[in-house]
């Protein structure tokens, strides 16, 4: 077999797969958002921009909108400066670097939902650790899943506990990619910790850090699991953002064409977003 | 410009320790370079005067300041390092600049500081260009006018040539030379290039495994080598050394025997290496001459590189350039007593009537 037909064997195979479970799965969901179901094995109805027209008009879809907004700004935030944080404090030499590296990531590793038992368990009512702790400090309780605010206070905690370990581990690896001798010179040079911070550090991982924040938005904006398994959308739909609307309204109602349509325009959105970001943040090597 | 003084200067890694006790003085204005093979500890003894290493004991004095506990910045030095280390997200400019905008500098003098370092460097068409689209010995100017700008007591310069090739480092070798001299400045210059250490050095500190060998002008550190591993190692090509014996007065090895020079005693049986230069073994009959069987000839150009035997011991001799030799045949070679130098085997320390008696 010559080259070339190798090359193209593997890119055909590669096209193949992506086709399957990629294009056409999104490819179906977007043709779905433009008929009228309500269940999968009845005659789907054509219904052009009806479902469009019907998601935009509910105040729910605008609520949920603004709530993924917060959600993913909250979560990448706090992600990428305390990601950055701990990375800084990880690669300084102290003992037992290796063992506190190798602990720093475990959040990360742990699935989805023990860490989210984990958590309603430390905020239990009676028995919860960080309950007990409010108390002892006379604070008044926090009622972390009942008032809307600390429920999408709980929803960043939980998110940003879990994936920062994501950053601190791909910042810190970044990190050692940065010459010694820049900061020895930049020592020479007069500058202070901070100075060299955002003379040297930032400037020479701000490829890294354009996609690091640019996956963790991506991920944030269209996350599940973590926001289902803690509120489910609640109390009264404060941390219900896109994802989750989508689907209680395909799931739950059996709107499947509505629940199509407000997944097409959350890609759509995301689409959007990441064009600009990389308009404005493009990946160049300086 | 300031003097520079080292005092029992020691750094140590753990129990490993990578330079023992130095002692130095660097003049006003003098060039000093850190001689030695890797691993020597010159680049530590040049990072300890720069601040960027912790001493472990010992005192470094800069300008007559006790600067052994401060940060870099506050030593008023500037170094150069290997790699250059430019700043690669800043522009030329910004490059030479930063320095002294870190110092809170006014605008005006920063920028009349770096114009004049960049028409002394030939920087000025590339001042906002980024550091990458330099060439090699471009990014080396910038990183020079990065320590020129700051107008500092000592320069610091960490193999600052050892990135370029060749030509270009004979080029830059003769920019440095000139630098110093228009600008003065004391200069510590850390190299195991030896041709660097001879054409710019005032003094040469040679080092090895932690310890200085020898200190000294470089045709001193040449002409009496204070020891085996000075003699080896300073000079191109490589001076001849051989192991022998005294014996009845005479250095013998094999078949070789020579006279030892006037005024050097050394014990009957002592294990004795002898030096000799390659360009101080004259070819040509004489009344001591012995015959030079030619084995290898290198052709350098100006020169001729023969490596062969003289009565069974191998040697190099290096002479003006002669087309006439062949492989295989014999010059008639003699050994000038003032060409030679003796060292006791054992401690590697020169014989040297003059200095120390035989056997010490």
């Amino acid at each position: 077999m010559s080259s070339k037909s190798t090359i193209y064997s593997f890119l055909i195979l590669g096209l193949a797969v992506t086709l399957l479970l990629i294009v056409a799965p999104v490819v179906y969901a977007i043709s779905l958002s433009f008929y009228r179901m309500d269940s999968f094995v009845g005659t789907p109805e054509w219904a052009g921009l009806d479902n469009y027209a019907r998601v935009l008009s509910q105040w729910e879809f605008w609520r949920a909108l603004i709530n993924g907004f917060v959600y993913s700004l909250g979560t990448i935030v706090f992600q990428v400066v305390l990601g950055i944080g701990f990375a800084l404090v990880l690669n300084q030499v102290f003992p037992g670097r290796n063992l506190v590296r190798g602990l720093s990531i475990l959040p990360y590793l742990l699935p989805t939902v023990v860490v989210v038992l984990t958590f309603k368990w430390m905020v239990d009512g009676s028995i919860g650790v960080l309950t007990n702790v409010i108390a002892a400090l006379g604070l008044p309780p926090v009622y972390w899943f009942e008032s809307p605010g600390a429920a999408m206070a709980s929803v960043i905690l939980v998110s940003v506990w879990m994936w920062t370990p994501f950053v601190t581990t791909t910042f810190l690896a970044a990190l050692q990619t940065v010459p010694t001798s820049l900061y020895e010179a930049a020592k020479v040079d007069g500058t202070t910790a901070i100075q060299r911070f955002f003379h040297i550090t930032l400037p020479m991982l701000k490829p890294i850090l354009t996609v690091i924040v640019l996956l963790r938005a991506v991920w944030m904006f269209n996350k599940f699991d973590v926001i289902w398994l803690l509120t489910q959308g609640g109390p009264v739909g404060s941390t219900e953002h896109l994802a989750i609307l989508s689907y209680r309204t395909a799931f739950s109602l059996f709107d499947i064409g509505g629940g199509a349509a407000i997944a097409t325009i959350s890609f759509a959105i995301l689409s959007v977003a990441v064009f600009i970001y990389f308009r404005m943040f493009p990946l160049d090597t300086e | 410009m300031a003097q520079v003084s080292l005092k029992q200067v020691r750094k140590a890694y753990g129990g490993t320790v990578a330079v023992h006790g130095v002692d130095l003085e660097i003049g006003d204005g003098e060039f000093v370079v850190f001689l030695g093979p890797s691993g020597c500890g010159k680049s530590t003894t040049l990072r300890m005067i720069a601040g960027l290493e912790e001493i472990t004991s010992g005192t470094i004095e800069i300008g007559g300041r006790d600067v052994t506990r401060l940060e870099p910045k506050d030593r008023n030095i500037a170094m150069v390092f290997q790699n250059y280390a430019l700043y690669p997200h800043k522009t030329i400019y910004e490059n030479l600049a930063f320095g002294l905008r870190m110092r809170k500098m006014e605008r005006d003098e920063i920028d009349r500081r770096v114009k004049a370092a960049s028409v002394m460097l030939g920087l000025d068409p590339y001042l906002e260009r980024k550091p990458k689209q330099l060439s090699g010995g471009q990014m080396q100017r910038v990183a020079l006018g990065r320590a020129l700008v700051r107008n500092p007591e000592v320069f610091l310069l960490d193999e600052p040539l050892s990135n370029l090739d060749a030509k270009l480092r004979v080029r830059m070798r003769e920019e440095i030379a000139r630098l110093h001299q228009e600008v003065g400045t004391s200069m510590v210059y850390v190299t195991h290039d030896q041709v660097e250490a001879m054409t710019l050095a005032n003094r040469i500190v040679i080092m090895k495994d932690g310890y200085v060998q020898q200190v000294g002008a470089p045709l001193e550190v040449y002409d009496r080598p204070a020891n085996l591993f000075v003699a080896s190692f300073v000079g191109s090509p490589e001076m001849n050394l051989v192991e022998g014996r005294v014996e009845a007065g005479a250095f013998r090895s094999g078949g070789l025997t020579i006279p030892l020079p006037e005024g050097v005693q050394a014990a009957e049986g002592t294990d004795i290496v002898l030096g000799v230069r390659p360009e101080h073994i004259s070819v040509g009959e004489g009344p001591h001459a012995l015959p030079f069987d030619i084995a290898v000839i290198e052709q350098l150009g100006a020169q001729t590189l023969c490596i062969g035997q003289v009565a069974g011991v191998r040697l190099r001799v290096l002479m003006e350039r002669t087309d006439a030799v062949r492989n295989g045949s014999a010059l008639p070679v003699s050994f000038r007593p003032e060409g030679l130098h003796l060292f006791i085997k054992q401690s590697g320390a020169r014989l040297d009537t003059r200095r120390s008696p035989v056997g010490q």
